[in-house]
């Protein structure tokens, strides 16, 4: 097991998949990740030198990611919701903030929107 | 393709074993039926059902006729198929070589390769075995191929054919004017480029060369191994630590006798290891023991092979699948900009030895092949290796020649592709001739590979199917197609 920011991964996993693991760490970063520091597409976690290993943890935290991301988001929803804006309403309310009709069909709306929105 | 067992054991037979109806006939009759037979190959379930089983049936609250099964296809329904397969297993089952098959015929007339075996044009046209030592430093080198059909016969034997000892005879030229061949083998799709290669590498190894052959440019160039720059190299360079420590075990094991022989001209004190001055190089090759260190043990190395005060043997340093290597690799650069594949130090070495940057002390020849069925489009090298043909056709005034020219409103052309290949000499590998496929032919008929009789008309049929004696399609109709 390798430890990741925090993450213990297993020796086998790939390590673009490890880092899209995080919250927030989507494709397009991870590849640059791994071009930073000379990591191949089909590394795996094992192979990983632990000065890379650092390196990545040093990396992945000074970027917005998991709750840092999680934060921003439930930010930028609690200041439409400040500023008394419509969608700031409709996701106090949870209900659809984009104009689709509410008779039926709004469980994701319900399950997602919130002021304390999950991610 | 035909299996290195038996074939006759594993025919099933057609008729089966005939099984009496017995569900239609009387009841009293199939169980005398029964009874007269202690023992019968029939299955269990073919045994007439009696009447009280039917009865028990009904009692029960189960309806009968038919009921719906939910859940049929599901996992769990699926008995479990034994042990699944370990990681890396598979993919060894699938690139394995096998050299022998102990069920084909030994072939009594057929003879090892010598020295000047492959270079004489009086084998032309003739099948010859590799001898074991040689088949062991291929095996190394790797220069088999699990889709060649090496797992049919009962030992290892190569056609020569005039491409071959024309190859043959330019290497050895070269080398005995301490020159370098700078050689490009190119051809249609299985028409043995890989196979030429293969028969480039017996000659040097039985002309004590040291050979350097790298199976695979995409092995290098896919983003499949390891990189890291190489500290002190402007424009940045890349080092591959773990391929480059596959290699040199390679090397060393396929020219250990070579290397045993050959001392070294300077120290390098840069190695963890002290090498002193005249020390055997295979003890040079031995100093790399893990891919951290492996890059600078091959540069050494390198170096030590390429020192022009010292006695070297020729070199070969081959390749296959050149189109991987003529392009821009699919490695990034911190900048996340693709890294060309000259960028790649292993690579560099490469094609400056095939570009004639580098020259080796005692000559040599530096080949690749090219791929038709595993490459990408790399237009400056068509059209390169294109340019190189028509000028040698110009060269020996073939009427109508002429040497293709850049397209003007194209882009894709690449300076670098071309600067390699700018002064390359290029074989072509077609088919064989029908003398050539006749021997071949022969070859598999007295292994009992072919069960046919080799005449004018058979050979004719094979060559002609083969569109016109392309040797893999040769044996995709004669070989490969199941005719017991």
């Amino acid at each position: 097991m390798v430890a990741i920011f925090g993450v213990n991964f297993n020796e086998q996993k790939l390590v673009k998949k490890a880092l899209e693991s995080f919250y927030a760490l989507g494709p397009q970063t991870s590849a640059r990740i791994l071009a930073k520091y000379y990591i191949h597409p089909r590394a795996k976690v094992g192979t990983l030198a632990p000065k890379t290993v650092t390196a990545l943890t040093a990396e992945l935290s000074t970027m917005t990611i998991e709750s840092d991301a999680r934060r921003a988001l439930q930010d930028n929803i609690k200041r439409l919701r400040d500023m008394g804006t419509y969608r700031g309403r409709r996701h106090a309310m949870g209900l659809p903030v984009r104009g689709q009709r509410t008779r039926n069909q709004i469980e994701t709306a319900k399950k997602l929107n919130r002021v304390e929105r999950r991610g | 393709m035909s299996a290195p067992n038996c074939l006759r054991c594993l025919v099933r037979p057609t008729a089966g074993i005939p099984i009496s109806a017995p569900l239609a006939a009387p009841i009293a009759l199939a169980h005398a039926h029964a009874r007269a037979a202690p023992f019968s190959t029939t299955a269990a379930n073919a045994r007439p059902r009696k009447e009280t089983e039917k009865k028990t049936g009904s009692k029960d609250h189960s309806r009968g006729g038919k009921k719906l099964q939910l859940g049929k296809f599901k996992k769990d329904h699926i008995a479990s198929k034994g042990r699944s397969p370990l990681p890396g297993e598979r993919k060894a089952y699938r690139k394995r070589i096998t050299l022998s098959n102990d069920n084909a015929i030994p072939v009594p007339w057929l003879t090892d390769l010598g020295p000047e075996a492959l270079a004489s044009a009086e084998n032309t046209a003739r099948v010859l075995a590799l001898p074991e030592e040689v088949q062991d430093q291929l095996r190394a080198g790797e220069a088999f191929k699990p889709t060649q059909c090496w797992g049919m016969f009962r030992k290892p034997a190569v056609l020569v054919r005039k491409e071959t000892v024309d190859l043959a005879n330019r290497m050895q030229d070269a080398a005995d004017k301490k020159q370098m061949l700078r050689l490009v083998v190119t051809g249609d799709k299985v028409a043995g480029k890989s196979m030429m290669l293969l028969q480039a590498m017996a000659h040097a190894h039985l002309n004590n060369w040291i050979v350097i052959h790298l199976p695979e440019a995409q092995e290098l160039t896919t983003a499949c191994t390891e990189y890291a720059p190489i500290p002190g190299t402007d424009p940045v360079q890349y080092m591959q630590p773990v391929y480059v420590l596959k290699l040199i075990q390679a090397i060393k094991r396929a020219n250990e006798k070579v290397l045993a022989k050959t001392y070294t001209a300077q120290a390098h004190p840069e190695l963890p290891q002290n090498i002193p001055p005249n020390t055997p190089l295979l003890k040079l090759a031995n100093v790399a023991k893990e891919a951290d260190g492996a890059w600078p043990v091959f540069q050494a190395l390198w170096s030590e092979l390429t020192a022009h005060n010292a006695a070297r043997p020729p070199i070969l340093f081959s390749l296959d699948g050149l189109a991987h290597a003529m392009k821009p690799s699919d490695y990034r650069s911190p900048a996340f900009d693709l890294i060309h594949s000259h960028d790649l130090a292993l690579l560099k070495l490469f094609t400056d030895a095939l570009g004639g940057a580098v020259k080796f002390p005692a000559g040599g020849a530096v080949l690749a092949a090219t791929s038709r069925s595993n490459a990408p489009r790399v237009p400056s090298m068509e059209l390169a290796l294109a340019q190189r043909e028509a000028e040698e056709r110009v060269r020996q005034k073939v009427e109508g020649a002429e040497v293709p020219q850049k397209d003007p409103f194209f882009r894709g052309y690449d300076e670098r592709v071309e600067a390699v290949l700018r002064s390359v000499q290029v074989l072509r590998v077609g088919g064989v001739d029908k003398l050539e496929a006749r021997a071949l032919m022969e070859y598999w008929a007295a292994s009992g590979m072919l069960r046919a009789t080799v005449d004018e008309r058979a050979v004719t049929e094979k060559w002609t199917l083969a569109g016109s004696g392309v040797l893999g399609e040769m044996e995709r109709a004669t070989l490969l197609t199941m005719r017991v």
